[in-house]
């Protein structure tokens, strides 16, 4: 780690001073150290080591607001457990809160006192964005988002060209040469996003969703400029990258005069986009912002796409993306499109609110240094997913996926991995 | 027995002084679209939520919620008799024995709440001096005002520790008097804001 100078020392503690609220305020002073969130954390879980308790994470950043920022913490820091920002805590928060925290908030719901404890895990990223140790895996992400415009860099003529064969297929599944999957036109009611991964390594779940937008009829389009719907600078906690990349799809819905933006399943970046976003860019989205899965059980409700739950005869289980449920309140349109679209359907336990975290959140797939620890902690998931005896597991979330696929070999699970939009795309009735 | 109300004045400002910080920094202002009900959401976070059906932490974990909650249970009665105290209201007779019971179990479950504090290696780690002070303070002062109730004679140890716990009360993690409420109300307010809660 290079030198921690009195600038980045300045800087990491601007978080306390700059960007103090009454919420920030409230948790950092909260935490009565009872531990009782222990068993809450899937890493603790996995792992039961001390540094794992959420309140461990939590009392890393709050240590060092008391040693800077209370009158106890000045005079009697030993007292009160307050730290300085030193490069031994640097190098704690660094493998912690990056490395050791997916930001799940499982152990939100179930801390005895409410402490927002994922609150106060980004607020400690941020106070290592600002100071500049971001962990370059995770950094090197959101640079690819800022310079290439999608975190894969994948160029704009093989994004064209994948979306070229892609709509011939279309045509040729649907049996109609009028199948569209439109490019940046304007004044469409929907433009629809997408996570890099879907043009880069499952382009089929593109396929998916264009064949429910033909079977619903829909107006939309895809802009080949901005489609990504994630954020990574949501993860590495750089205020001012995660406004440029929310700015940057905010002006493209602008541009193409949409009424709608359609977040693709991806749990994060649906939460990086609502919920977070204009908080980033600091204004009021004048457009309607819904996640994929609102767009496809409000079709199914309102019967403007129809489905034959015959088709789907394996049993079918449902990962709940922790930033779509937990941080979004998404958990009821899931279920209802599974029970409308497969025959056999079954809970994992525990579920919804309660779900466990894949392990595949918080940037961890992007920060390959941490594998170890990511797959050891995905065993609780698979061990869920084996006890539900599924052979299909759905989830609305590309990050998911991905962590799915990963456990799915690693713990010989002999699954399929599908998107809910697969699933609706398979169980279709074109009429 | 002035010592204590001056104590108690110093602490009520402190906590005061406190809560008004944040007020003045206020909440931070959400531009994203409401989905949900903040009102139920806040109040679900302050009951439905709180309940040992919902919380790991409790259901997990029974006999130390339970301490947990009688120890705070025993605080506000002991903070009740503090104030009664003052006024010279004593209770008496089945009441007085009433009271003293409940006390003696408050003031046990706190003593046991420090000495899983003290054996246990996670929370050994996790603990700084200023959790086992605040756990000491409040175990005897429910214990004190246990034994004050049938002897008149502890009042001036009792005047001492009171204004002991009241003086340390706003330095450290007893603050969370304060700051507990504001937790409650800012998670049923995230929650709320995004429809997660309450959660039917």
């Amino acid at each position: 780690m290079e030198n921690l100078t009195k600038e980045k020392i300045k800087n990491g503690l601007e978080t306390f001073n700059d960007r103090m609220d009454g919420k920030l305020l409230t948790h950092l002073n909260a935490c009565v150290h009872c531990g009782l969130c222990a068993e809450s954390c899937v890493y603790y879980q996995a792992d039961p080591q001390i540094k794992y308790i959420p309140a461990t994470k939590v009392d890393l950043v709050s240590s060092i607001y008391r040693r800077y920022n209370t009158f106890t913490g000045k005079f009697a820091p030993a007292l009160v457990g307050a730290r300085n920002l030193n490069k031994k805590t640097v190098e704690e928060m660094v493998d912690l809160l990056f490395g050791a925290c997916t930001m799940c908030g499982r152990c939100v719901s179930h801390c005895s006192i409410g402490v927002d404890i994922s609150y106060i895990v980004r607020k400690g990223r941020e106070m290592l964005a600002n100071m500049g140790y971001v962990p370059e895996t995770l950094q090197s992400t959101v640079n690819s988002a800022i310079e290439t415009g999608n975190n894969m860099a994948i160029p704009t003529e093989e994004f064209v060209e994948t979306l070229n064969w892609l709509e011939e297929d279309l045509q040729f599944e649907v049996n109609d040469d009028n199948a569209r999957i439109p490019m940046n036109e304007k004044g469409k009611d929907i433009l629809y996003t997408l996570n890099p991964r879907e043009p880069k390594f499952f382009p089929l779940s593109i396929s998916a969703m264009a064949k429910v937008f033909y079977a619903a009829k829909e107006s939309w389009t895809l802009s080949t400029k901005m489609y990504d719907v994630t954020n990574y600078a949501y993860y590495s906690g750089n205020l001012g990258e995660a406004a440029k990349i929310a700015q940057r799809l905010y002006d493209e819905i602008e541009n193409l005069d949409a009424k709608t933006c359609v977040l693709a399943e991806c749990g994060h970046g649906s939460r990086a986009f609502r919920w977070e976003g204009p908080n980033y860019i600091k204004k009021v989205y004048p457009f309607e912002v819904l996640t994929s899965v609102e767009l496809l059980a409000k079709y199914l409700r309102e019967g403007r796409i129809k489905v034959n739950p015959e088709i789907i005869q394996d049993t079918v289980t449902l990962h709940d993306p922790c930033n779509l449920v937990r941080s979004g309140g998404i958990w009821k349109e899931q279920r209802y499109i599974l029970e409308k679209s497969v025959k056999n359907f079954v809970e994992m336990i525990p579920s919804k609110l309660d779900n466990l975290c894949c392990g595949g959140g918080g940037g961890q797939l992007a920060m390959s240094e941490y594998n170890d620890r990511r797959i050891k902690i995905g065993k609780l998931k698979a061990d869920q997913i084996r006890n539900t005896g599924a052979g299909i597991v759905a989830t609305p979330c590309h990050n998911c996926v991905d962590q799915l696929i990963q456990l799915n070999v690693t713990f010989k699970l002999g699954v399929q991995i599908k998107t809910l939009a697969e699933i609706v795309a398979d169980a279709l009735i074109l009429e | 027995m002035w010592f204590s109300v001056c104590s108690l004045a110093i602490c009520l400002i402190s906590c005061f002084y406190h809560f008004i910080r944040l007020v003045r920094y206020g909440k931070p202002k959400d531009y994203s679209h409401k989905r949900g009900n903040i009102g139920a959401a806040t109040i679900y976070s302050f009951t439905g939520a709180m309940s040992p059906k919902k919380k790991e932490s409790a259901y997990l974990h029974l006999p130390t919620y339970t301490a947990g909650l009688l120890y705070h249970l025993g605080t506000f009665l002991s903070i009740l008799l503090f104030i009664l105290f003052l006024f010279k209201i004593e209770p008496y007779g089945y009441l007085r024995t009433v009271t003293f019971g409940f006390l003696l179990i408050t003031g046990i479950s706190g003593l046991g709440i420090l000495i899983k504090r003290i054996s246990k290696k996670e929370l050994r780690s996790l603990s700084n001096p200023d959790d086992y002070i605040s756990n000491f303070l409040v175990t005897v002062f429910q214990l004190m005002t246990a034994l004050t109730l049938y002897n008149v004679s502890l009042f001036p140890i009792y005047f001492i520790v009171v204004s002991i716990l009241l003086l340390y009360l706003p330095l450290g993690k007893l603050r969370h008097t304060v700051y507990f409420f504001a937790a409650r109300y800012h998670l049923g307010f995230f929650y709320g804001w995004r429809g997660v809660w309450p959660n039917k």
